[in-house]
């Protein structure tokens, strides 16, 4: 029974000088003989009413979730992708930045804030604070009011009070090694997102994705994807002496 | 180098945060960019080995990153700072770049005269005088000019200097310079203190061309002001009292002539109460009488002679300095 169907009205015909559409019956008040059950009538249901048994979920192979996993997790090692998504990480010593397993044990967000201006994280998070805004648009009054940029992504192994320590910063995410979300890793749609890895977070992930040389242990049978191509540099290759040298001079 | 080209179809086709994109072009807002253009070889993010000419506080320096130090973006650019002199610093550019890329070489040296230019026509800019450009306010500026017109009408600066030029006759600063028939000088001095000071003062200045007598009669002239003002002042004193009166109207018939001398001797006194006036006057400009809440009661006062006398003249609205003949006090004991 969805809106804009609670009433019994029928059309009045013609000859009523009145248009077609289907009137509410009755009398005594102002509902009376106002139009109803189109999408054009006020109180009228809309157009094709929105129905929760939409097929929401889609199915993907495992095998391709992996793929994309694997492709987020290579893209947030490239500081040019990670630049490009729009991280300061201008001043950043190291990509990736892999830090030391005593992050885990913070507990007071001070010291999470003093430990990512130590490692020139903290532009970052000031990125995050500046994009603070109201979201235009009717979202605002559905319950998504604000808007703001994501921060640094930091990947630990146990939580030992760090989730607690980075909670309240602005941007920054924790999320732990065993249960990586390609929601976090790249955050729409678009691949390079800042990440802090903790020492024994980086150092599980061999042994979660495998090497090409060695199958992954905790996936059943998987193995890292094969690239297409070993050496990506077309254009080099191109003018590398081994081809040129079989191609036939040009007209 | 390494995946650049990925690099490059991730960038382009998807998403950068530096690209910005209008009709006709795509720019580039990374600041080691060495064209400002998207494109796939001026791009610093796709290209692991670059090279740019950038100029900061007025030097010029040459940044160039190499695929060793592509991992260490705090460390990757390396700065070498360019000489003064034109020609000295194309030479570095093409010592640095010895084996890098022609497009690179190219454009570091078209970029570099392009700083030089700038930074030159700068200076010259500084020397000369540069003229700032200031917004007109409308707003501000008509407002400025009311506020100014209403402050020179408020300043009364004829009735100022009015006052300074007859407060210098009688001190005698204009002894010998101006003379006139005593008669006619005495005169004067009583009417101006009936009528308008501006009306005043146009008449002394007519007289001033008619006569010329001896210094002497100008001296006893003066002599003869100062004794008539010290008169007049025992004539204001005793028609203080009479003044008053709040409910004599029939009096005021009487001390009309008398009450016409007070006004220099009474001004000093009481201001408030010749800004009362000045309201009073305002409130009910018809007739000469008004309506006055004493304690709940409303009694109707007339205004004092003084007052309605400028009335008849038409002169109401600025002569401000006659004096109220009521006080708070005498209400009070009256009522």
């Amino acid at each position: 029974m969805f809106s804009g169907h609670q009433t019994s009205a029928e059309s009045w015909g013609t000859g009523r000088a009145v248009a077609r559409i289907p009137r509410v019956r009755g009398g005594g008040t102002h509902r009376s003989g106002q139009g109803a059950f189109g999408n054009m009538c006020r109180g009228g249901r809309m157009f094709a009413p929105t129905k929760t048994w939409r097929r929401w979920h889609r199915k993907i192979g495992v095998n391709q979730k992996r793929y994309a996993m694997v492709s987020a997790i290579a893209a947030t090692s490239s500081p040019a992708l990670v630049m490009s998504k729009g991280h300061m990480i201008q001043e950043v010593p190291e990509v990736p930045l892999v830090v030391s397993d005593k992050v885990q044990e913070l507990s007071k967000t001070k010291e999470a804030v003093l430990m990512l201006k130590k490692h020139r994280a903290w532009t970052d998070v000031l990125k995050v604070y500046k994009s603070k805004r109201f979201r235009p648009g009717k979202g605002k009054m559905r319950n998504r009011r604000r808007i703001q940029r994501r921060g640094p992504l930091i990947i630990y192994n146990k939580d030992q009070g760090l989730t607690r320590a980075f909670r309240n910063i602005p941007g920054v995410d924790t999320i732990c090694v065993e249960k990586l979300n390609l929601l976090k890793l790249a955050p729409g749609g678009h691949v390079g997102r800042f990440c802090i890895w903790t020492e024994s977070a980086f150092r599980k992930l061999d042994s979660l994705y495998g090497t090409w040389r060695k199958e992954s242990r905790r996936k059943k049978n998987y193995n890292l994807p094969m690239p297409k191509m070993t050496n990506t540099d077309l254009a080099r290759i191109l003018k590398s002496e081994e081809i040129q040298a079989v191609l036939r001079n040009p007209k | 180098m390494q995946s650049d080209d990925i690099t490059w179809s991730i960038i382009n086709k998807s998403f950068c945060s530096f690209k910005i994109q209008t009709k006709s072009q795509k720019f580039c807002r990374n600041e080691f960019n060495l064209t400002g253009l998207c494109s796939r070889s001026s791009c610093p993010l796709a290209n692991t080995q670059y090279a740019t000419v950038r100029e900061e506080k007025g030097v010029i320096y040459l940044y160039m990153r190499t695929a060793e130090r592509a991992f260490f973006p705090a460390k990757q650019w390396e700065k070498v700072k360019l000489s003064r002199n034109f020609v000295k610093a194309l030479q570095q550019i093409d010592e640095n770049l010895i084996f890098w890329k022609k497009y690179f070489r190219q454009k570091c040296r078209q970029r570099l005269l392009k700083i030089t230019q700038y930074l030159t026509r700068m200076r010259k800019i500084k020397l000369g005088r540069q003229k700032k450009l200031v917004p007109i306010q409308r707003k501000v500026d008509l407002r400025i000019k009311r506020r100014e017109e209403k402050a020179l009408v408020a300043a009364r600066i004829d009735n100022a200097i009015e006052k300074q030029l007859l407060q210098r006759l009688k001190d005698g600063t204009y002894e010998r310079i101006y003379n006139f028939p005593q008669e006619a000088f005495n005169v004067r001095i009583d009417e101006e203190e009936e009528e308008s000071e501006i009306e005043d003062e146009e008449e002394y200045e007519e007289e001033k061309e008619e006569e010329v007598e001896t210094d002497e009669d100008v001296e006893g002239e003066l002599e003869k002001e100062a004794l008539e003002d010290e008169r007049r002042d025992e004539m204001d004193s005793d028609d203080d009292d009479d003044d008053d009166d709040d409910d004599d109207g029939g009096d005021d018939e009487d001390e009309d002539s008398e009450e016409e001398h007070q006004f220099v001797a009474d001004f000093d006194e009481s201001d408030d109460d010749l800004e009362d006036a000045a309201e009073r006057m305002a409130m009910s400009s018809d007739g000469d009488e008004y309506e006055e809440e004493v304690k709940g009661r409303s009694i109707v006062r007339r205004h004092p002679v003084s007052l309605r006398n400028i009335k008849s003249r038409g002169k109401a609205r600025l002569e401000v300095e006659y004096e109220m003949p009521e006080d708070s006090s005498k209400e009070k004991v009256t009522t």
